[in-house]
């Protein structure tokens, strides 16, 4: 349409001209089409001049060979390999300060040099901040004050899509007093990354990661990052490096900050956080998060939106006088903001509507969960809970809980009201109880004692959850009623849903018999591919755990997933623990799994407790490698579906997230001691254990990067089947 | 009053007439340079298809009687090398020379039976000539990338800029590239399947360089757009320890005479003793900081001291021991080294004079 335009304009000026009877005109345009390309290219080399000696390269020794990334890379695990080269900075502050991306401190180095242009020696630097929102980290060079150029900063309000924005970058370049390396592109998008960042299409890689992305007249638009909007940490988005998809921080978010991370030290790191709310929102699965309603659902006990006065129910309808009607919107408005920053919240309380002012937070403080003591017998339908195992030492042994008692009441003080007792009706409506309460919290239990028709009350104080598995002989080899069809008899004091094993009645599992042993399924749509296995005695009136196996990359042929499969039935691990074993296939063979293959195995994990009767408290994701990173993400994000996550192997990427009240969620992790991720797996135990998770950390000894088999750590193999059993604990 | 308007509308509709002919006819020449250019590639045709190897090339025509520069790669290894030319002429090519230090090869299309004659051209003595172009300036890219055009049809061109001309540390998996002189990076995805022995080009069609292979940037562990500047020239050591010069246009001159250097297959140095003793190397990259020194000897004279951290060796960064080790083989007895090492959070250069090799060799190390 374009072209035909131009050439009717063209047919038309030729026309013009032939009637003023020249031509000079057309090698005149010609000439400055030229002139034009002529004129950008030395506007854009006037402008990296300009920027040039304010841009630093930064030289590392020492640090990790891996970084261990998320399971949205389908490459080669189990993490990336930072480049030798060295890294961009930008200088921030005449007294010596550098602004960079933390994807080139990801690798946690033990020194750390950067040269100025100019500047004939190289300073030894150190970290005094880092900027978690944003990924940033701000360096200080030993020694400078007061000497260092300071670039120009373009406002965020003058910037447009479509402007021109030139990446510069010192890895390529050997010597810092040469021009830096250039990559050329336009402003594609604002307020990217939840409001966080600039989008161009010039080629960001890790040759300009924390160098600036400039303007035609040599300001600063934004720091160079990797970054991408579904996950976290330092190396996110670095799957998309050199693809037209790049990202930067404005250097006006980064000025403003700047004052609280100029405050920092190498012995007092300063770390600005995300500013959070501290509630939670109903996060069905599939539900789209633009049509999520705003609707609180639990306040995290001492946040910033408990302190306000917020409560359960109100609907956020504005933040900061923007207004809001989805979770996506929240999300794009509360994402730039850090912790201590200030926000106004409107919010509709039945037929009212009410202004908050809250002082955000940059932690939620984690309370470890609840713990009475007990395994419960489970596929009972009396009403109450018999106690299969008492945890020696827990609450519920001091408050002289046996096994075989059956919990028939609870009760709790509520001064001067004195306690009231409601009928327990099952172990999931317990469980439910308990969850939403907290260590240190006296309760009182009516307790039919076993054998006898004796009742007592018996006082128990809460403690916390442990990091402990029953030992073979501790664990009671009877773990079910085998009632699991029988329609239960207990009914709660207001029952707010039907009791979940009414899922498991469906009479199609008691008529069709079900299929036994190694089984391959492909999904509905046939575009997937497991295997599952069931256990030989499979019964249909006992609930059976289930294991999800997320296999390391290339490990997705059959006889890879039979092998695995044999590890389990070493011991007949299976048939005595009465677990299911579904092993999802990742479509890639070289590489692993890709976060968009998170709902197929979800889809499996359905299509297997749809046709078994299987104990939804006891769905675990289990993975080695990357296929560990892969559980963990499944984990976080799918809280309704999975209760455990135990890896091989493997540790976290990017940030933990918080727990959820209501939705328990357990690790167990192993590595080997030869594993050269030994020590991320170590830090991924600390920061889960930060969290208050429940974490259970083994290490087996002459172990590399493999996976559990007869040779080695199957005495772990059997505590992880163990672990799955007392998953529902409380 | 009428009459102005009527002026005003005529001059806003000459200056539109005029700015829409200035990007018609920029176009154009634009147009013209792909023209120009376009006769003097051709595509090559030879080994591949196999394990994810590409059994296609490109190739750029520097004489007027047939002879083709490209890089040295996979496709070259077979009896039946062919040529297409710009117009889809199909031709038998031999491969008339290869040097590996600098990773291209010149082949030649007809012989005395069946002559080329008058093909068009870049003139690479002159493109020798040509000082490096900064970053920042544009270019243009010519090649057959993923064999989208076939026989006659024109190459695939692509638009960017220099990002830089500087060394090349590239890989092939584990395996350093052969080539480790300057190259133009540039900021558009240019190294793809076949696109090696493409043209990179000025915006005016001048040649700069020959389009490199997919090389993954050892500085970066990225995948990195590169190519061989044509005024490519190093210098590498002999097996009998002279230097040689070895250049592209020397490769061009000499045509079927040329002779790849032999060369020392890694180049070992008799070793060196300084004295250091670094701390033990558990790990890939434990950064080399000094254990002890032993009393009387270099590292001692030179005042090194335990909790040194060596961070350049002669400016070189030696980011961990193996790096270290690695830089220091290069050096020879008697030489004095200049080492910057950080003491008190402070660098400090030290200067440190080599000393021959103990009876037994001494590595440095615990």
């Amino acid at each position: 349409m374009r072209r035909s335009t131009g050439w009717h304009w063209s047919i038309g000026l030729l026309a013009l001209l032939v009637s003023l009877g020249s031509d000079r005109f057309v090698a005149l345009s010609v000439a400055r089409a030229e002139d034009l390309d002529e004129l950008q290219e030395k506007t854009i080399k006037t402008a990296v001049r300009k920027i040039a000696p304010c841009v630093v390269q930064i030289e590392t020794q020492g640090g990790t060979e891996l970084v261990a990334t998320g399971p949205s890379r389908p490459g080669a695990p189990p993490g990336i390999r930072l480049g030798t080269g060295p890294t961009t900075g930008l200088i921030v502050h005449a007294d010596g300060y550098v602004i960079s991306s933390a994807y080139n401190f990801a690798n946690k180095p033990q020194a750390i040099h950067v040269r100025v242009p100019g500047h004939k020696e190289a300073y030894v630097a150190e970290i005094v901040a880092n900027d978690q929102t944003r990924m940033l980290t701000l360096l200080k060079l030993v020694g400078v004050t007061g000497k260092l150029p300071v670039p120009l900063t373009v406002a965020k309000s003058e910037m447009l899509i479509g402007q021109t924005s030139l990446a510069v970058g010192r890895t390529l370049i050997g010597q810092v007093d040469q021009m830096p390396s250039v990559s050329v592109g336009i402003v594609s998008a604002l307020h990217r990354i939840w409001g966080k960042a600039i989008q161009t299409d010039a080629k960001i890689s890790p040759t300009n990661y924390g160098g600036p992305l400039v303007d035609l007249n040599g300001r600063v638009q934004g720091v160079l990052v990797p970054a991408s909007p579904r996950t976290e940490g330092e190396t996110a988005g670095f799957e998309w490096y050199d693809s037209g998809i790049g990202f930067a921080i404005p250097l006006e978010d980064v000025n403003r900050v700047l004052p609280r991370m100029l405050k920092g030290t190498a012995k007092e790191v300063v770390t600005l956080k995300r500013g959070l709310l501290g509630i939670t929102m109903p996060q069905q699965q599939g539900q789209d998060e633009h049509a999520a309603p705003t609707k609180i659902a639990s306040l995290a006990p001492g946040s910033a939106a408990e302190k306000s006065g917020l409560k359960v129910g109100d609907v956020i309808k504005e933040i900061d006088g923007k207004p809001i009607d989805n979770q996506a919107q929240l999300k794009q408005l509360m994402g730039p903001k850090y912790d201590s920053d200030a926000v106004v919240l409107k919010v509709q309380r039945d037929k009212d509507e009410l202004k908050f002012e809250l002082k955000l937070e940059g932690v939620v403080a984690s309370y470890p969960q609840p713990f009475l003591g007990i395994l419960p017998l489970r596929d009972d339908p009396e009403a109450g809970v018999e106690v299969r195992f008492v945890y020696p030492g827990s609450p519920a042994d001091k408050g002289g809980v046996k096994a075989g008692d059956r919990l028939t009441k609870i009760g709790r003080a509520m001064p001067p009201a004195p306690v009231r007792m409601t009928p327990i009706a099952n172990r999931d409506q317990l469980m439910d109880m308990l969850e939403t309460t907290m260590p240190g919290l006296e309760l009182s239990f009516e307790v039919k004692r076993a054998g006898g028709k004796k009742t007592e009350t018996l006082k128990i104080k809460l403690g916390e959850m442990p990091d402990t598995v029953p030992t073979k002989t501790e664990l009671p080899e009877k773990s079910s009623a085998k009632k699991a069809l029988t329609k239960p008899k207990g009914i709660g004091p207001k029952p707010p849903e039907p009791p979940k094993k009414d899922d498991k009645k469906e009479p199609k599992k008691e008529e069709k018999k079900a299929e036994l042993g190694f089984l391959k399924r492909t999904t509905a749509a046939a575009d997937h591919s497991y295997w599952i296995y069931v256990p030989e005695n499979y019964d249909p009136n006992v609930a059976h755990a289930v294991l999800v196996w997320l296999h390391p990359p290339g490990k997705n042929k059959e006889k890879d997933i039979e092998k695995f499969c044999e590890s389990w039935q070493l011991r007949y691990t299976c048939e005595d623990y009465h677990l299911i074993l579904v092993c999802p296939k990742a479509e890639s063979d070289l590489g692993g799994w890709t976060r968009s293959e998170s709902e197929f195995v979800q889809e499996a994990v359905k299509a297997v407790t749809d046709t078994y009767t299987v104990d939804r408290r006891r769905i675990i994701a289990h993975g080695m490698d990357q296929g560990g990173e892969m559980a963990f993400s499944l984990g976080f994000r799918s809280r309704g579906l999975f209760r455990g996550v135990a890896t091989t192997g493997a540790a976290l990427s990017g940030n933990v997230r918080d727990k959820t009240t209501g939705q328990p969620l357990s690790f167990f992790l192993i590595v080997g001691d030869k594993d050269p991720l030994l020590d991320a797996v170590k830090e991924s135990n600390g920061k889960l254990k930060e969290r208050k998770y429940p974490v259970i950390y083994r290490e087996i000894k002459d172990m590399g990067r493999q996976y559990i088999d007869s040779r080695i750590g199957i005495d772990t193999l059997e505590e992880v089947a163990r672990w799955i059993d007392s998953l529902d604990r409380m | 009053m009428k009459r102005l308007q009527s002026s005003l509308a005529l001059s806003i509709l000459a200056s539109i007439l005029a700015a829409t002919a200035t990007t018609a006819r920029g176009e154009e020449s634009f147009a013209q340079i792909c023209d120009k250019v376009n006769p003097k590639l051709v595509k090559l045709f030879g080994a591949g298809g196999f394990r994810g190897l590409a059994s296609y090339g490109s190739g750029a025509i520097v004489s007027p009687d047939g002879y083709i520069l490209t890089v040295n790669s996979h496709i070259l290894d077979t009896q039946d090398l062919r040529v297409h030319l710009s117009d889809g002429t199909p031709y038998h090519a031999k491969i008339v020379a290869i040097e590996p230090e600098l990773d291209v090869a010149l082949v030649k299309i007809g012989d005395n039976k069946n002559k080329v004659e008058d093909l068009p051209y870049f003139d690479v003595v002159e493109a020798a000539k040509r000082p490096p172009v900064e970053p920042g300036t544009g270019v243009l890219a010519f090649s057959n990338q993923f064999q989208i055009a076939t026989r006659d049809e024109p190459m695939s061109i692509q638009r960017g800029v220099v990002a830089s001309y500087s060394r090349l540390y590239g890989r092939i998996g584990i395996f350093e590239a052969t080539y480790k002189g300057d190259v133009y990076v540039v900021d558009a995805i240019t190294n793809n399947p076949g696109a090696g022995g493409g043209a990179l080009t000025t915006r005016k069609g001048e040649l700069l360089a020959l389009i490199g292979k997919e090389l993954r940037n050892e500085l970066t562990n990225t995948w990195i757009n590169y190519a061989i500047p044509i005024s490519a020239r190093i210098t590498v050591s002999q097996a009998d320890g002279n230097p040689a010069t070895v250049s592209i246009l020397d490769v061009l001159e000499k045509k079927e005479k040329y002779k790849p250097l032999t060369l020392p297959k890694k180049n070992e140095g008799p070793g060196v003793y300084t004295g250091i003793i670094l701390v033990a190397d558990p790990v890939e990259r434990t950064p080399p900081f000094i254990e002890d020194v032993v009393p009387g000897s270099p590292a001692d004279n030179a005042k090194l001291q335990a909790d040194d951290l060596i961070v350049y060796v002669d400016g070189i960064l030696v980011g961990d021991i193996h790096a270290y080790n690695d830089v220091l083989s290069r050096y020879h007895p008697n030489q004095t080294v200049k080492l910057e090492i950080q003491r008190d959070r402070k660098l400090q250069t030290i200067s440190l004079k080599l000393d021959k090799p103990k009876t037994k060799k001494t590595p440095d190390k615990k």
